[in-house]
């Protein structure tokens, strides 16, 4: 296959887009200069890294190495979740949940297709293993930021209406039923536009290059629609799970409502 | 299975402060109690303590002879219903909002005794089908204490429930709550209103920098 050759001025000249938004953010004081110029840096430098750590794994596929940088992605996916949770928890109490949640959301997804729908030769095939368990880490952790980001606001907001009805007698679950319910459907949303506007608006990335790189489109397409209903089953297990761990940290044992500290 | 309500010598810490120190109340089945005392001596947080909304860092709070630890919370806080000061409204109407108490508990509430709950607060049936979030503080108020009665519980804690009223709709709730006692319901009302306290004829306590005494 040919493709066009991005050469390194060439890449470096894509650099424009970048300063198109920190323009913009300087005129409209967004006072995001420096977060673009880092993010675009940080971009840049972590895709040329994982670019040859998939480069070496592919030609040294031991499983060991390929569990390692697993294990780095999902240790990443939970840092990233469990950061700046405004009136949640501290952060050391919310990254171990963050990465249970996310690990074994993606552990759900993954396993059952990795064992019947795409079988892997050998079992820690890094082709599929890697960039498939990446897309799930990411929704997963997507999915876990938001629940942790929005169950303990809305349970401090709306602490009076929870504490009312626990003095009803209800049940911490009860009690929390309606915060956790739109907490949930907003962070499955994304998830569920994704499905609906799949092929219409976006073309999946793996779909995509696999199309260009001679895989026949039909098999492509299959791909991708088991990694779309895998991405699904990731948000609604990693959600669920964050949710649990959120009511755990929101009650006592004896049903008592404990906001975290602002 | 009495309904004797006794808080033991609690405790709440908070910021190294002792909010509650040692405060300590009994009040027997079908008695009525008023506690009073200075803004920030404690009365909230006792209340809430007694509700067992809130868990004491010493101290034990008894229903029945029971330690509360020993109860289960739902069962507790069904037995033992509290209404905080300015009571919070679930989204619905007046009605839904009457059978939130029941249906937690897998029990409903019928129409014919949402209708007797809502007057028995001395509220209209109209109202039934209102939304309950825009309703008057003092119709919050009443609604809160159906909502409560719903449970049929047999003690009512109330935290200032004739604060956010006038004098009037004050006294209504008062003599509301003399009535529920005539028919064998322990009441134990905070109140900043000296007037209320008396009205609701039965023992009057002092909350001073947490602790509680009987005022004679
Ligand atoms: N969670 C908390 N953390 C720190 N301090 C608290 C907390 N809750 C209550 N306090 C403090 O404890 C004291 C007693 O509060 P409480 O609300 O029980 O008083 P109160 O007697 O009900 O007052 P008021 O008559 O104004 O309602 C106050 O000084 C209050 O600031
Ligand atoms: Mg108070």
């Amino acid at each position: 296959m040919s493709y066009a050759h991005i050469t390194l001025p060439r890449l470096l000249l894509s650099l424009g887009l970048i300063a198109v938004a920190i323009a913009l953010s300087r005129r409209s004081r967004l006072g995001l200069e420096g977060d673009l110029l880092w993010g675009a840096v940080r971009g840049a430098a972590q895709l040329i890294a994982i670019g040859y750590v998939l480069l070496l794994l592919f030609n040294h596929e031991h499983p060991a190495w390929v569990l390692l940088l697993l294990a780095v992605m999902l240790v990443v996916a939970g840092a990233t979740a469990a950061r700046r949770v405004e009136h949640g928890p501290p952060r050391k109490v919310l990254f171990p949940r963050a990465i249970a949640a996310i690990g074994a959301g993606t552990l759900v997804a993954v396993l059952p297709v990795f064992a019947a729908v795409v079988p892997l030769h050998p079992w820690y095939e890094a082709r599929y293993l890697v960039p498939i368990s990446g897309m799930m880490l990411s929704n997963a952790m997507n999915v876990v930021a938001q629940v942790f980001e929005r169950i303990f606001a809305s349970a401090r907001s709306e602490a009076d209406q929870v504490e009312a009805l626990l003095a009803l007698g209800a049940t911490p679950r009860q009690a929390l039923e309606r915060q956790v319910r739109a907490t949930l459907r907003a962070a499955l949303l994304p998830t569920i536009n994704g499905l609906l506007t799949v092929g219409l608006v976006a073309l999946p990335g793996m779909m995509t290059g696999q199309i260009v790189s001679g895989t026949p489109p039909e098999q492509a397409v299959r791909y991708q629609i088991v990694i779309l209903y895998q991405l699904v089953a990731v948000a609604a297990v990693a959600g669920m799970i964050a949710v649990a761990f959120a009511r755990r940290l929101l009650f006592t044992a004896r049903a008592q409502l404990v906001l975290p500290p602002n | 299975m009495t309904s004797t309500l006794e808080a033991r010598e609690l405790v709440v810490v908070r910021e190294g402060r002792r909010i509650l120190d040692r405060a300590s109340i009994l009040v027997r089945s079908g008695e009525a109690v008023a506690i009073q005392g200075p803004s920030g001596s404690g009365k909230s947080t006792f209340a809430r303590a007694l509700a067992t909304l809130l868990e004491p860092d010493g101290g034990a709070v008894l229903l029945g002879g029971r330690d509360a630890r020993q109860i289960v919370p739902t069962q507790f806080r069904t037995r033992v219903a509290f209404l905080a000061q300015q009571p919070a409204m679930f989204e619905g109407s007046v009605v839904q909002n009457l059978k939130t108490g029941p249906a937690l508990h897998g029990e409903s509430l019928s129409d014919a005794q949402a209708s007797d709950l809502i007057r028995a607060v001395g509220l209209d049936e109209p109202i039934l089908q209102r939304e309950a979030r825009i309703l008057s503080g003092g119709e919050k108020q009443r609604v809160a204490l159906a909502r409560a009665l719903a449970n049929a519980p047999e003690v009512l804690l109330l935290d200032e429930p004739t604060a956010a009223l006038d004098p009037e709709a004050g006294e209504r709730i008062v003599a509301l709550l003399r009535e529920l006692r005539l028919r064998g319901l322990s009441i134990v009302m905070v109140t900043h209103e000296d007037a209320h306290a008396r009205a609701l004829g039965g023992t009057l306590y002092r909350c001073e920098r947490g602790r509680l005494a009987i005022d004679s």
